[in-house]
């Protein structure tokens, strides 16, 4: 039994190891999916759907304005309001950028969003160059364009040494002017956004990027994949009515 | 000196499942959130994060789990184990290091259940060279 025992002991905890990757990798659903691979057995507001884990158990965070006019996407009467707190350097907020944008396709005028500046200064070294670039073409009506811009390419410009010159490639495309921007883009009108954005951020507790609140309850990080944020939007309709 | 073969497996047990948890935080592609200490998500998406097509966590965990399994057949008495256990240690401190070079000074973001590992691993060898130096005196 002795010479048996150590393999007995070397089995047991491969098993357990293996079952439990072999769970959670099948519990965790992948956020990397892109937008067409996801499941299609739940449409916008069908009934029936999984209880979101916990999202009801939040509790509803206010916290003080941030900037003003905030960047929004919808009907400010939508019943489902989702705000992000985003870095644009962030890898888990580009891979959420898409999820974000299937959201809002999905839900149509039921989803207001809003967007703000959460630039992780000292982890993220252009992520303030970014926010600023968004900010600068904000201030032209272009908030939009230029960060989605900036989060599809994400993987280029990230490892630039200098990427100034890279967002003024994209304000060019955006169709902005190019000259105002580079004023902009350093003046005071945009660092006080981000910081009165970051300050928001702070008084609502967050602590990382993305992190995001719908109807000012914070939804787990890990409920942030497509198929699981659809079923807290989709409690979220059915709470409204 | 079996006592120290215990202190090895419950380490490598501790390097297995900070391992797993890295594997499955890949594998998913669930990687952790952007904080302001932490440059995990960062360490994880870069292209030093895969070795052929499997991700180097995977690998660090099927490590661990054979120091495991080593320091549990030294502890039963199977010689050749603890031989063996000695450069498989030593391998994985050197890609530890190597590893600890890549975080500071090419991705330049650390990820802290990457520095786990790291620690784990130095205690590990640490072990195994005072079993190595205590060995002539125990017989």
């Amino acid at each position: 039994m002795k010479r048996i025992l150590p393999f007995i002991i070397i089995l047991v905890v491969l098993g357990v190891a293996l079952t439990s990757a072999w769970y959670l990798t099948r519990t965790i659903p992948a956020a990397q999916n892109p937008p067409g691979n996801q499941p299609p057995s739940s449409s916008p507001g069908a009934p029936g759907s999984q209880a979101s884990p916990a999202q009801s158990e939040q509790p509803v965070v206010t916290g003080v304005p941030g900037a003003e006019p905030a960047h929004t996407h919808g009907p400010a009467n939508a019943p489902v309001k989702l705000e992000e707190f985003g870095d644009f350097e962030c890898p888990p907020c580009g891979l959420f950028h898409p999820i974000l944008k299937q959201m809002e396709e999905e839900f149509g005028d039921k989803l207001h969003v809003t967007f703000r500046e959460f630039p992780l200064v000292p982890t993220h070294q252009h992520a303030l160059a970014a926010a600023s670039a968004a900010e600068a073409a904000g201030l032209q009506n272009k908030f939009w364009e230029m960060h989605h811009m900036i989060y599809d390419h994400q993987n280029d410009w990230k490892k630039e040494f200098d990427v100034r010159p890279i967002f003024e490639g994209y304000a060019k495309q955006i169709g902005i002017d190019v000259e105002r921007y580079k004023r902009d883009i350093d003046g005071e009108a945009v660092a006080n956004r981000i910081m009165q954005d970051g300050k928001r951020g702070h008084s609502m507790g967050v602590k990382g990027t993305p992190t995001v609140f719908i109807n000012g309850r914070e939804v787990n990080f890990e409920n942030l994949p497509a198929d699981k944020l659809r079923v807290v939007i989709q409690n979220e309709l059915r709470n409204a009515r | 000196m079996k006592k120290i073969y215990v202190v090895v497996a419950v380490l490598s047990l501790l390097g297995l499942t900070d391992a797993l948890y890295l594997t499955i935080e890949h594998v998913t592609g669930q990687t952790v959130r952007c904080t302001i200490l932490s440059g995990c998500s960062e360490v994880l998406s870069s292209q030093y994060a895969v070795v052929a097509g499997i991700p180097l966590a995977a690998v660090g965990a099927a490590a661990y789990f054979t120091v495991f399994s080593l320091a549990i057949l030294a502890l039963f008495g199977y010689r050749i184990a603890g031989k063996i256990l000695t450069p498989l240690v030593f391998a994985m401190f050197f890609v530890s290091v190597w590893l600890f070079y890549l975080q500071a000074f090419v991705i330049r973001q650390f990820c802290q259940y990457c520095l786990i590992s790291a620690a784990i691993t130095t205690c590990l060898l640490v072990i195994v060279l005072s079993l190595r130096w205590f060995r002539p005196a125990a017989q």
